[in-house]
């Protein structure tokens, strides 16, 4: 027994280090940000004498950060509202409600899940573009609702599967319409559910660049992302400038997974136990 | 019910519909095979297939670490907790990120060679050395990403039966041999899982950070074919070609992944 504890204190030791070595670049990159760029140049390790928010200021407002940063928003919550909308819908839909061609469509759904957006994109840009919507918010927030769609109403199928059928029995005897039993018993008891796909859409979404830099060609309509990419050219004599940019984009995220981390976790773990 | 049908299967029609638009590669004239031939002949596509090699053969080691210390973790590695939550982060973190904040810490004249020169290692080029940059640029993506994987292991550990890891206990089995016959054979579900996951994600989700860390580059060793892709349709404006290569890049996916699931399933067979 001795034994077995021994060699967990001799695998916690790499852990730890293992660890440390997932933290400290964020923490240098955070440190970074509040030096002035006479000190990082004359000693990039040391921690900041005093705090210098004028690069986060600097990055924030000259940059164009806060554009970026709205944009992001903005295209980020109508996504995820419309994915979480359809996606909910749709679940319901096809666990609980067996109409002609509804396995045929979940299969449907399944190998779109499989098809990766690199091969897309090209079509899709051309539609985009053929329709006018490239360039323009609705276009791209289609992009992601067409881009993480299936995966959505996959995860919320899978959900819907658990709930008893006997309780939308009931509610349809009830007297409500299959609408009533969708908004009045399904959307409130698929809550947990929808937390955790809506957190893992926002987050790709949030993150996403390649879409994003495929849609929105003009820089007044750049996201956060894509404007991180653009700092580095603009920026890279100006690290702690540069560093802040990088910070302001990367701390919704982390907030977010401070709060949400086991709904995340739980999301990415829902698809590989069905498997 | 007739508005939630279509409310219902406009989207899924639309989504399906854009996800499957991709096979048609060729717009106007008919020119047969001329993309692929001008695909194949192009040394970026060449090396860019050279690195999905590499990748493929980097893979088991993408996997192991992670398996490993799921493994740790599961068996009550002091701090186990701690370390759950630390390793997954990154992995939410977007790739443009993880991309800028290596950009900063592997610069020629950044912190790491200065860590390594304090030891004696002589300065390496990370990013512009045409032999190292890939491995740099895979390492991040792996160190970005063994979270998730770590994560799905976890998972897949919570569906074991304790009692068989206790009997290995009994038994005297030691660590190395109760991750071999026990944890192994019971999680091949999860470990397939895993390399395909791992695969996909190395084809299809570096671009974030090859657009932030290389741009392809050095001397173009860094290309890999989603790279190519953009570069073809973003950047030189040839949809045509960078279709040819999305194909190409899907057949490529398809392929590894069903020779993954063959050679993991025989090897389930035999154990």
């Amino acid at each position: 027994m001795s034994g077995t504890r021994l060699t967990k204190w001799v695998v916690a030791v790499p852990m730890a280090a293992l660890a440390l070595a997932t933290i400290y670049p964020l923490v240098f990159t955070a440190n970074v940000a509040m030096k002035t760029r006479r000190e990082y140049i004359l000693d990039r390790f040391s921690l900041s004498g005093s705090l210098h928010w004028e690069n986060v200021v600097k990055a924030w407002t000259s940059v164009g950060m806060s554009r970026y940063f709205m944009n992001s928003v903005i295209v980020v919550a109508c996504s995820v509202a419309l994915l979480l909308l359809l996606g909910s819908m749709a679940g319901f839909a096809l666990a609980r409600l067996r109409f002609r061609g509804s396995s045929t469509l979940f299969l449907g759904i399944l190998a779109a899940l499989f098809v990766p957006f690199q091969v897309i994109m090209v079509p899709l840009a051309r539609i985009m573009a053929d329709t006018g919507l490239i360039d323009t918010y609705p276009g791209l927030v289609l992009a992601y609702v067409a881009q993480f769609l299936p995966f959505t109403i996959f995860l919320m199928t899978s959900y819907y599967s658990t709930v008893p059928p006997e309780i939308v029995d009931a509610a349809r005897i009830d007297g409500n319409t299959v609408y009533g039993v969708y908004w009045r018993i399904m959307l409130p008891m698929g809550a947990p559910a929808l937390l955790s796909v809506g957190v893992l859409n926002a987050l790709f979404c949030w993150n996403d660049v390649l879409i994003s830099l495929l849609m929105m060609p003009s820089a007044e309509h750049r996201t956060l992302m894509v404007g991180v990419t653009s700092l580095r050219g603009q920026y890279s004599d100006d690290i702690p400038t540069f560093a802040s940019g990088v910070l302001i984009a990367a701390i919704p995220v982390l907030v977010v997974y401070l709060f949400l981390q086991r709904q995340i976790a739980d999301g990415v773990t829902a698809g590989s136990t069905k498997g | 019910m007739l508005i939630i049908v279509v409310l219902r299967l406009w989207p899924l029609v639309l989504g399906v519909n854009f996800s499957f638009t991709g096979d048609g590669d060729r717009n106007g004239t008919w020119v047969g095979l001329d993309n692929y031939v001008t695909l194949f002949g192009d040394p970026l596509f060449r090396t860019a297939l050279r690195n999905v090699g590499l990748l493929v053969l980097l893979l088991p080691v993408a996997v192991a670490i992670p398996g490993l210390l799921a493994t740790f973790v599961y068996l009550r590695v002091p701090g186990h907790r701690v370390y759950r939550g630390v390793y997954f982060f990154p992995a939410v973190l977007s790739p443009v990120i993880v991309g800028a904040i290596f950009n900063l810490l592997l610069a020629f004249d950044g912190p790491l060679n200065t860590l390594l020169g304090g030891v004696g290692i002589g300065p390496v080029d990370w990013l512009g050395d045409p032999d190292v940059a890939i491995f740099a640029v895979v390492g991040v993506h792996v160190w970005a990403t063994f979270g998730m994987a770590l994560v799905v292991f976890l998972a897949g550990f919570s569906t074991l039966d304790p009692s068989l890891l206790d009997a290995a206990k009994v038994d005297g089995a030691s660590l190395p041999q109760t991750v071999w016959h026990v944890i192994i054979p019971s999680l091949s579900r999860t470990i397939q899982f895993v390399f395909v996951t791992t695969m996909i994600g190395m084809l299809t989700s570096m671009f974030g950070l090859l657009f932030v860390m290389t741009s392809g580059g050095p001397e173009g060793s860094t290309y890999l074919p989603e790279y190519y892709v953009w570069i073809q349709q973003g950047q030189m404006n040839q949809p045509a070609l960078a279709s040819a290569a999305s194909t190409a890049l899907f057949l490529i996916m398809l392929v590894v992944g069903l020779v993954q699931i063959g050679i993991l399933r025989r090897a389930g067979k035999e154990e």
